[in-house]
């Protein structure tokens, strides 16, 4: 089942006046369940590409569906409230709110849809047991390893049960045996709860357990996956 | 947990919101401090007015305030008086007889305002009985004066020593009548001991030679605040009563002090300048605050609006810091402000190095602040408010952000 579909998208950035041409007639498709892998050099567009999928940026020409939903011509608030409801974000420098301990930032974005006190502190927990990561539950980010901190940072996104979860090179500042255990256990949401999710690496580890890939060069997808 | 996040927020970093907390203190600490000397300068100036001299409500004949004729003198003034003792709200009156003229000594002589008093009655709307200093209030004898301790140091006169005091009658002829001093005199007021003695009214009555006439009743009601409205009852009162009020004029002490009150009125609006100055410190101080706060935080705002934080949510939360800060700063720069403010209007401030110009303008050396409504709504609201507004920039300049920011990690 299609959630986004991208279809001729071109970004062109301005940069001091000069355009730059982030991405060039980029066309896919992801599915429900989906893992998926943008690959590329440094400077390719896989971050504008990320952010395009996940309405943070908008592209110069073309359209984004999500759930056959044109999101072309929607306010700010309605983007906001969809990435709210449907996207959840990952971050290669984690990204946590540094006041608050891993729970509260668990509970932030439930805190956002509304959810009550008590729902909320038990989705926190629940999900912080589930990826082993319940004795950080008061821990503020900087009494954390990366590691730890990127757990958080999924247990935040995949929390309020996302169509998907975008990923912009997670494992970038962890070590091996850290990003390795981190992508089972995003391997691991994706099997047994059918989460989707979207990485843009150049990461061989990531790479490899792609189910999808795409590969962008000069931002174009060179591969026809 | 908007209240958590803003706090602890506020608590990153501490000296940074020490310092500007400690401007909102000292902000509002102050304003209270100045605002309720000045409340209190304002009291006791209107209160030495009035007690020295003025009353609550002057009843003379129309116009009497403008050219100060003697033979403006309250027609019928007795049906006034029966009025007077009918009304439930007045609770004393008294009647007085001015006359301009000059009092002199062997050695000099000075222009006066001669007031003829009715000595016992007198003690009950005016204070002067207790400005007393040396010798005695008139007992009501004849040919008996109290001057001011000024007037007898122009004079060169003491205690017991003889003045003549003169003036023109309702005809023009100049009276003059001699008088022993049986009292000196000092009120609040340099201007007013310049020129006021006091004498029995019929001695007055027969230098100005107006029969039994009166040129002023002076009334005290059973509130100060309420001259307006007594001033009306009573004007309906004298209608009622069959007098014709078309020559008479009946004068809150607002209206026969409205140099003062027009002074007052300036004075408040230079306060209002002043809290102005004051707030617009802490304004830029909080945008100052707010701004570099939010520079810091790029990246997490890029993170609230990625994870779907909306604008109007960004936007309260950055205003509801400053608020806080303005809250907390408030509420203890108010107890700061108290606590210096008790011992003050408890012991009050003494002012006695300015004691000439302080008594110029009415006032006593020693100044007791005060507190009242108007000075504590001004401390409560005006710095809260002030952060609040300070933070409305910074948080405009937040939620112009894009949430690339954030994922663009540098
Ligand atoms: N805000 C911007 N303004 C101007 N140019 C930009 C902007 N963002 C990206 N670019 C340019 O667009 C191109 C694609 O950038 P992008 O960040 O998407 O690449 P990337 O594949 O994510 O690279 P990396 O692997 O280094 O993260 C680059 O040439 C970059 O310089
Ligand atoms: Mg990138």
């Amino acid at each position: 089942m299609e959630i986004i579909r991208l279809e001729n998208i071109s970004k062109i950035y301005q940069d001091h006046g000069i355009p730059v041409q982030a991405l060039k007639d980029v066309n896919l498709e992801i599915d429900k369940g989906d893992f998926v892998v943008i690959a590329g050099p440094s400077g390719s567009g896989k971050t504008t590409l990320l952010n395009i999928i996940g309405s943070l940026d908008i592209p110069t020409e073309g359209h984004v569906f999500l759930e056959r939903d044109n999101l072309t011509h929607k306010k700010k608030r309605e983007l906001s409230a969809i990435r709210l409801r449907k996207i959840g974000f990952i971050f290669q420098a984690y990204n946590l709110l540094p006041v608050l301990t891993a729970l509260e930032n668990i509970e932030f974005s439930m805190m956002l849809l509304g959810l009550p006190d008590k729902e909320r502190h038990k989705k926190a927990m629940k999900i912080m047991e589930e990826l082993d990561i319940a004795e950080l539950a008061n821990k503020k980010p900087n009494k954390m390893s990366g590691g730890q901190q990127q757990r958080v940072a999924v247990a935040r996104a995949i929390v309020n049960d996302p169509l998907l979860v975008l990923a912009d090179e997670p494992t970038a500042n962890l070590d091996t045996k850290t990003a390795n255990g981190l992508l089972d256990l995003m391997q691991k949401m994706n099997e047994e709860k059918n989460i989707t999710f979207v990485f843009s690496s150049h990461d061989k580890k990531v790479i490899d357990r792609a189910k999808k890939l795409f590969i962008l060069k000069d931002g174009m997808i060179v591969n026809g996956n | 947990m908007f209240f958590k996040i803003a706090i602890r927020n506020l608590l990153r970093n501490k000296r940074r919101t020490l310092i500007i907390l400690s401007s909102i203190i000292i902000g509002v600490a102050a304003t209270l401090i100045y605002d309720s000397i000045n409340a209190g300068m304002i009291d006791q100036m209107l209160v030495n007015q009035i007690n020295t001299y003025y009353s609550h409500i002057q009843i003379h004949k129309k116009g009497f305030n403008d050219n100060r004729l003697v033979t403006s003198y309250i027609p019928e003034y007795k049906k006034v008086e029966d009025v007077l003792k009918k009304q439930k709200y007045i609770t004393a009156y008294s009647n007085r007889v001015i006359a301009f003229g000059m009092l002199s000594s062997a050695n000099s002589s000075a222009g006066i305002s001669m007031i003829g008093i009715e000595p016992e009655r007198e003690k009950r709307v005016s204070d002067i009985h207790k400005m007393v200093i040396e010798g005695r209030y008139p007992s009501g004898k004849l040919n008996e004066i109290l001057i001011s301790k000024r007037m007898s140091e122009k004079l060169e006169v003491t205690l017991g020593d003889k003045v003549v005091a003169m003036a023109a009658d309702i005809n023009g002829k100049v009276n003059s009548e001699l008088f022993r001093i049986v009292g000196i005199y000092r009120s609040h007021t340099g201007e007013f001991d310049k020129v006021f003695v006091y004498v029995p009214i019929e001695n007055a009555r027969t230098i100005l030679g107006i029969g039994d006439n009166v040129s002023e009743i002076a009334v005290i009601t059973s509130s100060a605040d309420s001259t307006f409205s007594y001033k009306k009852q009573l004007t309906n009162a004298l209608k009622d009563s069959g007098y014709k009020t078309a020559d008479t004029e009946v004068l809150t002490y607002q209206e026969s002090l409205a140099m003062i009150m027009y002074l007052i009125d300036i004075w408040k609006q230079t306060s209002i300048i002043i809290y102005l100055i004051i707030a617009l410190a802490v304004l830029f101080g909080v945008i100052n605050t707010m701004l570099m706060s939010v520079f810091e935080r790029v990246n997490e705002i890029g993170v609230l609006m990625s994870i779907g934080m909306k604008n109007s949510a960004i936007f309260r939360m950055i205003v509801l810091e400053a608020f806080m800060l303005g809250l907390v700063g408030t509420v203890v720069g108010f107890i700061v402000g108290i606590l210096i403010y008790l011992p003050l209007s408890h012991n009050g401030i003494n002012l006695g190095i300015y004691s000439e110009s302080m008594s110029s303008m009415g006032l006593n050396n020693i100044i007791y602040p005060e507190l009242n409504l108007m000075v504590i709504i001004n401390s409560l609201v005006v710095m809260p408010l002030a952060t609040a507004v300070g933070a409305f920039y910074p948080a405009r300049k937040a939620i112009k952000l894009q949430p690339t920011d954030a994922m663009r990690y540098v």
